[in-house]
């Protein structure tokens, strides 16, 4: 798994509190159980401890966790 | 109306009190007589540091880690106990038919912690950093929303608030919405999880709280109380265990200051012969009284002179507040399963902590765990605002 990957689950399962277990790369939000609230916290986490700026909108268009994962990598890349 | 559709059957009692996290662990507790409170490390900066905290409740434990993470513990506590509570009563949110069950519970304040926190982000860090979560973990009606999500209950759903009478006002509304039909069973109760620097600050600077002195104020406690309620005939016909029956309710509002109560005590006395009334009982039916007894000689002398009013040389009066401390706008849904507990095994527990009884106070204060039949209990709650609220608990 990618570094981005792991910052993601570090995230999402430290400070948002999901299972790790469900942490996959096919995982869809709903499978995360993470609604549009849990959109705009993990957009202000992604901010304040990845220094990405991804809007909670852009973030519910992604369909699943790799497709995240491949967003990070591409704004971490271009920094 | 049918005369007897307001007699509401106790079906199902939970707790969640500094005695412990269960009926049987509070229970157990307030018959002991010991005290619960002690000091507490997250109030190291206030004048007063005296709290009564729930002991062992793991919230990501009981609810799971990431429902606890979205919740205020206000709320933590009102899903465990009514947890609780349905397993006592027998009834399945996955058989039942949801649109008949209410759900009435009382806070005071609602989800302080969390207000709490989120202003500090908004301080230290800038608006834009507060969390989404913020109005739906702190607003007081999250309180029966989030028990209505949580068990399918899709009937009348709302949270009451009159300080520290919340949850006997809660009750008594519980009651009346059975009694009008308009739904079968009823989660009633309250919760309050108040403990936090800014509150225990506001409360201290009133001279409200107890710094160690018997009778100069109360100690502050958490947790919450629920009783599922029913139309007696139907829990009946279901087969239901009754523990107890409600059988009246009484409220009032002194309409004097805005903390202290009326010195002439005419709220209280008010609320406690409307109670009665309701009833259809007299004065010499009661058999135990669980006092409001906040420890506050404002609420002590007033309301003891109220008691000696409309029963004179009354019955057994406890204050369990001595144990628990003050739940707030829990209270009184907490006291109301102690009544239930008291007229069904025939135990008046005592009032802890209570070693000079204002000279002015001239009612028969339970000392020790007394067993006693008691077909009757009356329960009076108070809140700031000079809200009043007494239920009348009878034995099943």
């Amino acid at each position: 798994m990618s570094q981005q990957f792991e910052q993601l689950k570090d995230i999402l399962v430290k400070n948002l509190k999901v299972a790790p277990e469900l942490i996959i790369s096919e995982a869809t939000w709903q499978d995360l159980e993470m609604d549009s609230l849990a959109m705009v916290e993990l957009s202000l986490m992604l901010e304040q401890e990845l220094g990405v700026g991804i809007a909670d909108e852009e973030l519910l268009e992604l369909a699943t966790i790799g497709d995240l994962v491949g967003l990070l990598e591409q704004r971490t890349a271009a920094v | 109306m049918d005369p007897t559709r307001g007699d509401v059957a106790v079906t199902g009692l939970g707790l969640v009190t500094p005695g412990g996290v269960g009926v049987e662990a509070s229970w157990r507790a307030v018959c002991g007589g010991r005290s619960t409170a002690a000091l507490d490390d997250t109030l190291a900066g206030n004048p007063v540091r005296l709290s009564c905290r729930v002991p062992g409740f793991d919230a990501e434990a009981l609810l799971g880690a990431r429902r606890a993470y979205r919740l205020d513990p206000f709320v933590h506590f009102a899903l465990v106990a009514a947890r609780e509570a349905l397993a006592d009563a027998g009834l399945d949110p996955r058989t039942w038919d949801g649109a008949r069950v209410g759900v009435v519970l009382g806070s005071g304040d609602g989800g302080a912690r969390t207000w709490e926190q989120q202003h500090d982000v908004l301080r230290e860090r800038g608006a834009e950093k507060v969390s989404p979560l913020l109005l739906p973990m702190q607003l007081p009606n999250m309180l029966a929303g989030q028990t209505a999500i949580e068990f399918g209950a899709r009937g009348p759903n709302l949270v009451v608030t009159t300080a520290c009478a919340s949850g006997t006002t809660a009750i008594g509304t519980a009651r009346d919405l059975l009694a009008a039909g308009r739904c079968d069973v009823v989660l009633a109760g309250g919760s309050e999880a108040m403990i936090t620097p800014l509150l225990m600050a506001g409360f201290a600077q009133m001279g409200a709280l107890s710094r160690r002195e018997d009778g100069d104020g109360f100690v502050a406690g958490e947790g919450a109380g629920i009783l599922v309620l029913e139309r007696l005939a139907d829990a009946r016909a279901r087969r239901a265990r009754v523990r107890a029956r409600l059988v009246g309710y009484g409220a009032s509002a002194d309409a004097h200051h805005m903390t202290q109560p009326d010195p002439r005590g005419t709220g209280i006395e008010a609320a406690m012969r409307a109670a009665l009334t309701d009833a259809d009982a007299a004065p010499a039916d009661v058999g135990h009284i669980n006092a409001h007894g906040t420890s506050t000689p404002w609420n002590d002398r007033v309301e003891a002179a109220a008691l000696s009013r409309v029963m004179p040389g009354g019955p057994l009066t406890t204050s369990t507040k001595g144990v628990t401390g003050h739940l707030l706008g829990a209270a009184g849904a907490v006291e109301a399963v102690f009544c239930v507990l008291t007229v069904e095994q025939s135990l008046v527990p005592p009032t802890a902590n209570l070693h000079n009884l204002d000279p002015e106070v001239d009612v028969k204060v339970a000392d020790v765990l007394t067993e006693t039949p008691v077909e009757l209990a009356l329960s009076n709650s108070c809140g700031f605002g000079g809200q009043n609220a007494s239920l009348v608990i009878a034995a099943a």
